[in-house]
């Protein structure tokens, strides 16, 4: 086991290497720079922003340029936001979507898995089918529509929470985290339902039971074991994406958070600061994963790390 | 007992939903007690509050309200003396001298002549790579200094001594009291700039102000905080000693705050929300018709645009009235010509006679002209028309169908925003739109855009040797009344040739608290927070 | 749907077992899926929606981009528009069956090429395991911390802009969590007894994988399946938000629902009726899922 831990741990390296150098080379082979704009910068104006920003040097060299610093903890300086390096982006916004992003995922996990395995244990009963009915609501029904209707609901309606910002305290933080969790739920309780149908129909579950064990024993030490391993397998990547903050939560409910740095910087091709996410955010889904494994292989002894 | 069931969650839910208007009680953001706070919605995300690095609207606003130029705006956005108390200018109209008040900047540094050439030697010189700098091209040598051709020294601007600056132009401009009012032109605090460099003397902390409102606070995607500046020279006239900026990105949200009580005012408004709010809260909605216009245009190097009857039948065939009216629904003028109507010291051009025809009668002859054209329905014109980015009004493709009633496919092509604009610069593109805002008031800032010299921000190419050389004239031209007839017969000449089809003059949009005093709507959407106040705060 | 693209390779597999058992296993999972009545509704809603998509744009009086001057923003059952009319005057009904068709398109064309990639992908790292296993899960991880957009971007911009790459580019970055299950369920699988037969039998490591594997990972995968249309529904709409999506005057499901989220207060019609249908879309979709799940799944019997 910690030999496996060891060695995924050097072939991260190797890993983050790779998605470095894809990243950087496929940002820059999209069309478009971060100067472009309605009004064409004179060529004078635009090669001194280029010397600025050291892009006017072969695109080879301005990698190795950008590992070195990357490797030092230097992400640069945003090309976008003049004045903020995306070191202080990344320590801004970052701690505002773990925020949202870890309580969603508490909430999300623990109604899902208490969703799933009520639907499969009243399995094609009405607890099972309103169960997926509410599961399959908050799958199909997008953020950009939940998050409107919440706010209108409870926040312009009722005047219970602020319509948007962070400056309300706790308030503030829980129609985000709701609208964030939900599709999470919807995605979980299903996964739960469907892995523990199946092992509540296993032969090692029959002979548990039949071996006069309390029901409660049976689900929770042998079934429930088994059915969370699908879940583990998809929250590991889920994890990284959510607490990384999500483009439709953060606008709506006006969160500084790091997901529109994600989407915002790649549209306006702030290089430097997509690909400082891009590596936060690879370093938080290779661990995850790993995390992931690690897990799947204590709740199912069939599995052997190697 | 069901359908009972339902009914009451239908009534329950038409409650929840419904109706119940007026402001509820406001969630507001706290406001530390003493203060009085303004809670702004100012629509983005600053990229920097540095005056010479920064274009946006929602920058200007709160720039504006830390930093004051030669001039300054009142209420409704025209120039007032600011750190300037009068000027004179030179009979030739080219050499302006300001003279100024006695005020200090927020550190209790004296703001001198100096502070005002460091400023514009500053957004000039090439290093700081400032993407507004053409704006102050007016000024003599500023463009050969931006180009590295010249030392910033060489810059059109003195200090003849600490109290008087002189401006001199490469040609007269009578605009330039606004232009002074525009950040660009603002100071910077020399004795700052010196000491922490181009970069950090506007962090906070370290960023001095000369205004009313010193900044606090700014954290990303959070908000912008500045507290009142007790050394600005009108401190105690200020109604408000706090404000709160925030990116208020997603407009219906900041457009609920604002109706909810939570911030006082926000722009902009998603278009087709307007007719709703107009309905239900007219108190609250504010609008004013910019000086803007929103243009479609040809690339007029390719072949297939040389027949002017094909440009001319697709102007025509354009429903405006529709669009104005009924798409965009926010009072916008349809435009027939290029310089918005309010500009001063202009008269807009009259619209050509075929705007008065009822639509059926235009269709008729636009058919007419493509078939003259050589197009009909055996060979339809079709062409491919690049948007700039997701239009979610509808606007293009009620263009679209207006086309598609005389026969003319038009291929809608969204195309990322930076990416059309960089496509019409290097004339890769068959069709495009594009809008233009003033940058000052005045009828240069538009026509311009279509001489052949601008270059790539000439987007349709177009190509007029008469049209550059009455601009030319008009530029020389000291006397503003017969400057502006030169410029008229310039617009009426380019278009008479179609290069462009003018379609409406935008609105600005503000959804404002009825409570919030001092905000008068005016068409560069200018409000200084010095000006506002609100009823109970009033002493 | 995923049924008829694995069955002829199961089938072939399942001929030892059906000399035991006397009939074809999948003709037993054919009837145990139709006696699911929930299933079947699906299958039935499904099949009109399909219908619906494919013949109902031609027998709405309106064509999808007709702009109506007079008919902005009708009420449903105003002037003949029996959903009412858009922001520009456009019939809903006949925007709603064309973006239905968009939207079923892009979801199972995309869903298709993910399950495909992913499938192949996950099973054969899952079975081989060692360093190939660990190579091939490094690339998923490589391809997962990329960012969506910027590669959705690339491809447009390079190769154009046409409904055929979105599809393409979706597809390619959905079958990453799908490899993923399918690797770690073959993980689990290939030490049950009947692969070791299988193996001890003399089965090449790809016949075990295609005949005694794949067919046993049908119950996730179908779930995953049902998880994935939306996702690549609502991923398409999140495109068009930012530009990137289907052109006007065409329409998709999740932009109609987008344009109608920003119009909830004044024009209700314009969220509801397009957010009924994506709803029913979806149900119908994750009932036969289910459906599936439980009558292909061979624990069952």
């Amino acid at each position: 086991m910690l030999r496996f831990i060891l060695r995924r741990l050097l072939v991260a390296i190797p890993t983050l290497f790779v998605i470095v150098t894809a990243t950087f080379f496929l940002m820059r082979a999209a069309p478009g720079n971060p100067f472009d704009g309605e009004r064409k910068l004179p060529p004078a104006i635009m090669k001194n922003i280029e010397a600025r920003y050291g892009l006017d040097k072969p695109l080879i060299v301005q990698y190795g340029d950008y590992l070195a610093d990357v490797v030092r903890g230097d992400f640069g300086p945003s090309l976008k936001y003049t004045g903020k390096s995306v070191n202080q982006i990344i320590a801004e916004n970052f701690p505002t979507s773990l925020k949202i992003g870890l309580p969603a995922l508490i909430l999300a996990t623990f109604l899902g898995i208490l969703l799933g395995v009520i639907a499969a244990l009243k399995h094609n009963r009405w607890p099972d089918y309103s169960a997926m009915a509410i599961a399959i609501l908050g799958i199909c029904i997008p953020t950009f529509v939940t998050a409107p209707l919440l706010v209108l609901i409870f926040a312009v309606k009722l005047s219970w929470l602020p319509i948007a910002g962070i400056t309300q305290g706790l308030k503030s933080y829980i129609l985000p985290v709701i609208v964030l969790s939900l599709p999470l739920i919807a995605v979980i309780s299903r996964l739960v339902r469907a892995g523990m149908i199946e092992t509540l129909n296993s032969n090692y579950v029959r002979t548990a039971r039949a071996k006069g064990l309390p029901e409660h024993t049976v689900v929770i030490r042998h079934a429930l074991k088994t059915a969370l391993l699908p879940l583990v397998s998809y929250l590991g990547p889920a994890c990284a994406a959510i607490i990384t903050g999500s483009l439709v939560v953060e606008k709506i409910f006006g969160v500084p958070g790091l997901g529109k740095s994600f989407v915002l910087g790649a549209l306006q091709r702030d290089y430097t600061v997509v690909m400082g996410v891009v590596i936060l955010y690879a370093v938080l889904v290779i661990a995850l994963n790993l995390i992931a494994d690690v897990l799947y292989a204590v709740l199912d002894p069939r599995v052997k790390l190697t | 007992m069901r359908s009972a069931l339902l009914l009451t969650a239908l009534a329950a839910a038409s409650v929840l939903l419904g109706c119940g208007r007026g402001e509820q009680k406001a969630v507001r953001a706290p406001c530390p007690s003493g203060e009085a706070c303004l809670e702004m919605g100012v629509g983005a995300e600053p990229t920097s509050l540095d005056p010479h690095r920064s274009s946006g609207t929602w920058e200007r606003q709160i720039i504006s309200d830390m930093l004051v130029g030669l001039t300054d705006a009142d209420a409704a956005g025209e120039p007032v003396p600011g750190m300037a108390t009068h000027w004179t200018t030179s009979a030739d109209a080219l050499t302006w001298t300001f003279f100024l008040r006695d005020a200090k900047w927020s550190d209790g540094v004296p703001v001198t002549a100096d502070d005002f050439v460091a400023g514009l030697r500053r957004i000039v010189k090439p290093e700081l790579a400032a993407e507004y700098a053409a704006l102050v091209y007016p000024i003599k040598n500023a463009a050969p200094i931006n180009e590295g051709k010249l030392p910033p020294e060489q810059l059109g601007v003195r200090a003849i001594d600490r109290r008087t600056v002189e401006i001199t132009l490469e040609h007269p401009a009578p605009y330039l009291p606004y232009l002074l009012l525009h950040h660009v032109a603002f100071p910077v605090p020399k004795h700052m700039v010196d000491k922490y460099g181009d970069d950090d003397w506007m962090k906070p902390g370290n960023y001095v102000a000369n205004g009313p409102y010193k900044l606090v606070s700014w954290s990303l995607g959070d908000r912008v905080v500045v507290v009142k500046n007790p050394l600005y020279w009108e401190a105690d006239k200020l109604c408000f000693t706090r404000i709160h900026y925030y990116p208020t990105e997603d407009r219906i949200s900041g457009e609920r705050q604002v109706l909810s009580g939570t911030l006082d005012t926000h722009t902009p408004l998603v278009q087709n929300r307007i007719a709703y709010l107009r309905r239900e809260y007219p108190q609250y909605l504010r609008t004013h018709q910019s000086l803007s216009t929103q243009y479609l245009f040809f690339n007029n190097t390719l072949p297939m645009w040389k027949d002017r009857r094909v440009r001319l039948a697709l102007s025509m065939a354009v429903d405006r009235d529709f669009m104005t009216t009924k798409v965009r629904g926010m009072g916008e003028p349809a435009a027939y010509s290029f310089v918005p109507p309010g500009m001063p010291n202009y008269t807009p051009l009259p619209p050509p006679e075929w705007a008065s025809w009822p639509l059926e009668k235009r269709q008729a002859e636009a058919r007419r002209l493509l078939s003259e054209a050589g197009y009909g329905p055996k060979k339809p014109l079709k062409f491919e028309f690049m948007m700039r980015g997701y239009d979610p009004t509808g606007t293009y493709a009620a263009v679209q169908a207006d086309w598609k009633q005389i026969g003319v496919q038009a291929v809608l092509n969204t195309t990322e925003t930076q990416i059309a604009y960089q496509n019409y610069q290097i004339r890769d593109y068959v069709f495009g739109e594009a809008g233009w805002v003033a940058d000052f008031p005045d009828a240069m800032n538009f026509l311009y855009l279509l001489d052949s010299k601008t270059g790539a921000h000439n987007y349709g190419g177009y190509n007029n040797p008469a049209y550059d050389a009455l601009l030319a004239q008009a530029n020389l031209e000291p006397d503003v009344q017969k400057r502006a007839a030169i410029l008229r017969q310039a617009e009426q000449l380019m278009l008479d040739d179609i290069p462009i089809i003018p379609l409406f003059t935008y609105v600005t949009s503000n959804v404002t608290s009825p409570k919030l005093s001092g905000m008068v709507e005016n068409p560069g959407d200018t409000h200084r927070a010095r000006y506002m106040c609100k009823a109970e705060l009033k002493k | 749907m995923t049924a008829s693209t694995l069955i002829p390779g199961m089938r072939d597999g399942s001929k030892d077992m059906q000399a035991v058992a006397g009939r074809s296993l999948w003709d037993d999972a054919r009837r145990r899926l139709f006696r699911n009545r929930l299933a079947v509704a699906g299958m039935a809603v499904l099949g009109l929606l399909v219908l619906a998509a494919a013949i109902g744009p031609f027998l709405v009086p309106f064509a999808f981009d007709e702009v109506t001057k007079t008919d902005v923003y009708l009420r449903p059952l105003q002037s003949g528009h029996l959903l009412g009319t858009d922001y520009i005057g456009r019939d809903m009904l006949a925007r709603i069956l064309v973006g239905l068709r968009v939207s079923l398109g892009v979801g199972i064309t995309a869903t298709i090429v993910s399950l495909v990639i992913g499938i192949a992908y996950g099973a054969t790292a899952g079975f081989i395991g060692g360093r190939v296993d660990e190579g091939m899960m490094r690339i998923v991880d490589v391809l997962y911390a990329l960012p969506f957009v910027f590669f959705v971007i690339v491809l447009m911009v390079a190769f154009g802009r046409n409904i055929f790459l979105i599809f393409l580019a979706i597809g390619a970055v959905e079958w990453l969590t799908m490899a993923r299950i399918v690797r770690g369920q073959t993980i689990s699988l290939k030490q049950a007894e009947f692969v070791e037969a299988a193996r001890a039998a003399g089965m090449s490591g790809a016949g075990i994988v295609f005949r005694h594997i794949v067919p046993n990972l049908l119950g996730p995968v179908a779930v995953y399946v049902t998880l994935t249309i939306p996702q690549v529904i609502l991923l398409e709409s999140f495109l068009s938000f930012i530009g990137m999506g289907v052109q006007e005057p065409l329409t998709s499901l999740g932009t109609l629902i987008s344009i109608g989220a920003n119009n909830m207060e004044l024009a209700t019609w314009l969220l509801i009726w397009p957010a009924l249908f994506m709803v029913v879309l979806l149900m119908s979709f994750n009932f036969i899922g289910d459906g599936l799940r439980d009558a292909i799944d061979p624990k069952d019997r």
